[in-house]
């Protein structure tokens, strides 16, 4: 369902979420004496019972008040990197992604409930969307009084405009499922429109249709149950065709949200302000409080946290999208009582795995030894400790749809790992010492994982031999098939919490090649086949225990790999912020109902 | 001052006054005050003399007994290296893998504290660490002076066109960014020597860390003292040594090279500690010696990220490179002091 292309993109924000982890969380926590409990997470908002697809109902605006929120102010936003793109077309990063819910609307929309529970609602559509044809027909019906920030009326032209230029060679760097998915894998349906709308031509109705101004119909080629979640990515929604300037769209994108672009110095800063021709009437998501947000790039984790620590002038409006409290100071930050209700701590649907190289580590039980020794605990300790993630215990992320707290593997009992169980099988197989060439990014934080590693594959009886990669050619080097390595950390972020986004990418044998996600080289036919009839079931609420019980299946049978850590986001604002919450699909702060104290 | 001059001279003149067993060389029994004594003799008296720099030695050969003699100390102490005590025992580190224990968590079990995140005795992890990092640092010293004493002298006294290309070459390499070229040319050592399936072994880590330090790192030690023998070559006792007949051997190493241990001592001296820091640098870098074994440069780069939360954790390595690389230069200096007392500071 989801080809490499896109997927080496999300994977690319993996990347950087999981480079941003590396860069910073060379420490975390620290001092004399951590008390840990109140900082836990709330872990019951990523439980899969909060992922639902809404109504009609839920999605008719506005937005529910936020209690005590006051109109006027502005916000400050530091970011670390700068945002290389504002075309919602391109938009793939979490902190971008975040961003653009501030000044642009999709057909569909994660409505993110005060409780942490997010549905999928109709955003320029009355609804979620309905399908026929076996789920390969969706209708959209687009909501009255929508428009652009110039006054002008937003119809089912512009979102067919909006989608219809994804096409376009230069948009290149989002996602890509609804293309993909109405004319064909990879980047062979850019040959049904080869430039776009750009010259006048469009897609055919039997394949797009606007049968009127408010009707938006997409003809698939297969079924596909979570066209609500992909049609909630930034870049289906509308543009208006007199408005895009194509590659320049990047740097002005024309607004359908609360907020407009005034100002964009690439590499420097972003200013919002409000659009006055947005109506909160039909935006069921969105509010309007702060007259502005400013955006400033190039704050470092240190520097950022230390500023909205002190709270100086400006600074005591200061948020982030994404950047995290610096792990070094994470133990100043938690100490200082007077942050307890300026920040949190929530779980990412990011997932670290060690993937098991099963082209070379042919013996079932050796990977199942491996299985058993890895130290998930100390693995996640020299990556930041548990402001940084959580142990994981199966392949699936508490914020996927579905996901059950399976343990096979004891993972929660045994932190360091389970040297017996490992030595035993081992011994079982009769390969004690057994030699295993174990791969690292050549990074601090890795180095010292690697230590850990080493330290438990050795006791339960694994020579390893230890592999520094360089940082720049690291991902390249782990997905050749012919990699001369046994096993390498690789990581996954879902594009929305359904798992058909998590297991096929991961485990299907059918996608092996150089640079797919299949780090472990599985490919056993009967988990093709079943990954096939999952897929072809209509009701994703329905195929979510199945995906859990085949991802479950793979972990105990296969075993390709094991999952280390779940990561999470530790979020710290300024004071004089209200209305601050956690946007659990892209794991960072939500923007929409921020106001100024 | 030499004592065959002097000799010849009184067996010329027969006709002296003073009694034939008064010069015999060692002076007799009798009489200490017309002691000859060698330019090291001098020098060796005028240095116990000052004290900074005999305070600078004791500091400097402590710290190199340190590095001689850690398994030693490790073994006294009863920990090692790289035991992740922290990790093993609980109540050491708290979730964040930060010590409990106040002061970096130091101990009368850990006195250094331990480290944080990996939970490793940090007096052990220090005392292993300057032994790596000495250990490399004095052989890419040494190798350092010795080429660039023979390249600089060579080029020096030999001048003309063998000057000109010397010169030229050591543009080239001294062009090369040293660290870049470092990153840059590890790989290939390892590639060439390592199969892609097994560990790099430390010890070519370390061969390769020297080979480089010390290919680019001896090109000022020539520079000057090209420059220096240059301006000596002229001098009167060089052309008195060239007129008697010595060969150029002798020139270089009986005229030449006692005139050069000043510039070639200040510039050892101080290129030791640069080499520590230099080596420091490149572990921070991640293609120096990665863990894990222990490495002080590497201590740094730790304890730079864990400042905000173990202040403790950098004072260690961070007081001991200070003390070394002060005791060292100090040292420089007394000993050039020594060798030339008409330098007055």
């Amino acid at each position: 369902m989801t080809s490499s292309h896109q997927n080496r993109a999300r994977l690319a924000a993996v990347a950087l979420a999981a480079g941003a982890l590396v860069l910073t969380a060379c420490s975390g926590g620290g001092g004399g004496g951590g008390d840990g409990k109140e900082s836990g997470p709330a872990t019951d908002k990523n439980k899969s019972s909060n992922f639902t697809i809404g109504t009609e109902a839920d999605s008719k605006g506005p937005a529910p008040a936020v209690p005590g929120a006051k109109k006027g102010g502005a916000v400050t936003v530091l970011q670390r990197d700068a945002f290389n793109h504002l075309d919602p077309g391109q938009i793939y990063y979490s902190d971008m992604l975040t961003a653009q819910m501030l000044y642009n609307r999709s057909l569909t929309a994660y409505k993110v409930e005060p409780s942490g529970k997010a549905k999928v609602v109709g955003d320029l559509a009355t609804g979620p969307g309905t399908a026929s044809d076996g789920g390969k027909t969706w209708t959209f019906k687009l909501k009255d009084g929508l428009k652009f920030q110039d006054g002008s009326p937003i119809t089912s032209k512009d979102v067919r405009w909006g989608i219809e230029r994804l096409y376009a060679d230069f948009e290149t760097d989002g996602p890509m499922y609804i293309p993909q998915w109405l004319s064909g894998d990879g980047t062979s349906f850019r040959k049904a429109l080869p430039d776009g709308p750009y010259k006048g031509d469009h897609l055919p109705a039997s394949v797009l249709d606007t049968p009127d101004d408010k009707t938006v119909i997409l003809h698939f080629r297969k079924p596909h149950a979570d066209t609500p979640f992909a049609t909630a990515m930034p870049n289906i929604g509308a543009v208006k065709a007199a408005k895009d300037t194509q590659r320049k769209y990047d740097n002005a994108p024309f607004s359908s949200g609360p907020y407009q672009v005034a100002d964009f110095k690439v590499g420097k800063s972003l200013t919002l302000v409000k659009n006055p021709n947005w109506d909160p009437a039909t935006d069921p998501i969105r509010h309007q409080y702060a007259d502005r947000f400013d955006v400033s790039f190039g704050h470092q984790l240190q520097d950022q946290t230390r500023r909205i620590l002190a709270q100086q002038g400006a600074d005591k409006n200061a948020m982030s999208f994404s950047n995290a409290v610096d792990p070094g100071m994470t133990q100043n930050v938690l100490n200082d009582a007077g942050t307890k209700a300026r920040r949190f701590v929530e779980i990412q649907p990011y997932v670290d795995y060690i993937s098991f190289n099963m082209t070379r580590l042919k013996d079932v039980k050796v990977r199942k030894a491996l299985a058993y020794a890895m130290p998930n605990g100390q693995i996640l300790q020299q990556n930041g400790g548990t402001t940084a993630g959580t142990i994981a215990t199966n392949y699936l992320s508490p914020a996927m749809d579905g996901y059950q707290a399976t343990d096979p593997y004891g993972k929660k009992a045994h932190p360091a790992g389970d040297t017996e169980k490992a030595q035993a099988l081992l011994k079982e197989a009769g390969k004690i010492g057994q030699e295993i060439v174990y791969a690292y990014r050549n990074t601090d934080v890795e180095q010292k994982v690697a230590v850990v590693v080493t330290q438990a594959l050795q006791k339960a009886g694994f020579t390893v031999q230890k592999k520094e990669v360089d940082a720049n050619t690291w991902r390249t080097a782990i997905s050749q098939v012919d990699n001369k390595f046994d096993i390498y950390r690789t990581s996954w972020g879902a594009d929305w919490p359904v798992p058909s986004t998590v297991v096929p990418p991961l485990f299907d044998g059918r996608q092996i090649a150089d640079g797919s996600q299949n780090y472990g080289h599985l490919d056993n036919p009967k988990v093709n086949s079943e990954i096939d009839r999952i897929n072809a079931i209509t009701d994703i609420k329905q195929a979510a225990p199945q995906w859990m019980k085949l991802a479950d299946k793979i972990l105990t049978e296969d075993v390709p790999g094991i999952p280390t850590f779940y990561n999470r986001q530790f979020s710290l604002w300024g004071s004089g912020l209200g209305g601050i919450k956690y946007q659990p699909v892209y794991g960072t702060v939500d923007p929409t109902s921020v106001y100024v104290k | 001052m030499t004592s065959p001059s002097q000799a010849a001279a009184a067996g010329a003149g027969g006709s002296s006054p003073l009694d034939p067993l008064n010069i015999t060389p060692d002076g007799g029994g009798d009489s200490g005050k017309l002691v000859g004594r060698s330019p090291g003799q001098l020098m060796w008296r005028r240095f116990k003399r000052d004290r900074t720099g005999v305070i600078s030695a004791f500091i400097v050969l402590f710290f190199l007994l340190v590095a001689v003699a850690a398994p030693l100390i490790s073994k006294l102490y009863g920990k090692d290296p790289t035991t992740t005590y922290g990790l093993d025992r609980p109540g050491l580190l708290n979730e964040f893998g930060y010590p409990i224990r106040p002061n970096g968590g130091i101990s009368g079990d850990f006195w250094f504290g331990i480290e944080p995140t990996l939970g490793r005795d940090v007096f052990t992890q220090l005392v292993y660490g300057i032994r790596t990092s000495l250990l490399i640092a004095a052989i890419a010293t040494l190798l350092c002076v010795a080429t660039g004493v023979l390249i600089g002298v060579t080029a020096g006294y030999i001048g003309g066109r063998t000057d000109y290309f010397l010169g030229r070459f050591i543009d080239l390499l001294l062009a090369f960014p040293s660290q870049l070229s470092f990153v840059a040319f590890t790989p290939v050592v390892y590639s060439l020597f390592v199969s892609p399936e097994k560990e790099t072994p430390t010890y070519l880590r370390v061969m390769t860390l020297i080979l480089v330090l010390w290919l680019l790192g001896w090109m000022g030690m020539a520079r000057l003292l090209r420059g220096q023998v240059l301006s000596l070559r002229e001098r009167e006792f060089v052309e008195a040594a060239k007129v008697t007949g010595a060969s150029p051997w002798r020139i270089i190493t009986k005229e030449l090279l006692p005139n050069l241990w000043t510039p070639i001592l200040v510039q050892t001296t101080l290129m030791l500690p640069t080499m520590v820091t230099v080596e420091a640098g490149l572990s921070f870098l991640g293609v120096g010696i990665v863990e894990p074994t222990p490495d002080w440069g590497r201590m740094f780069k730790a304890g730079a990220d864990y400042y905000e939360s173990d202040l403790t954790y950098i004072f260690f390595p961070g007081i001991a490179m200070i003390i070394f690389v002060v005791a060292f230069n100090l040292l420089g200096d007394s000993v050039r002091d020594a060798f030339d007392p008409k330098t007055n500071r």
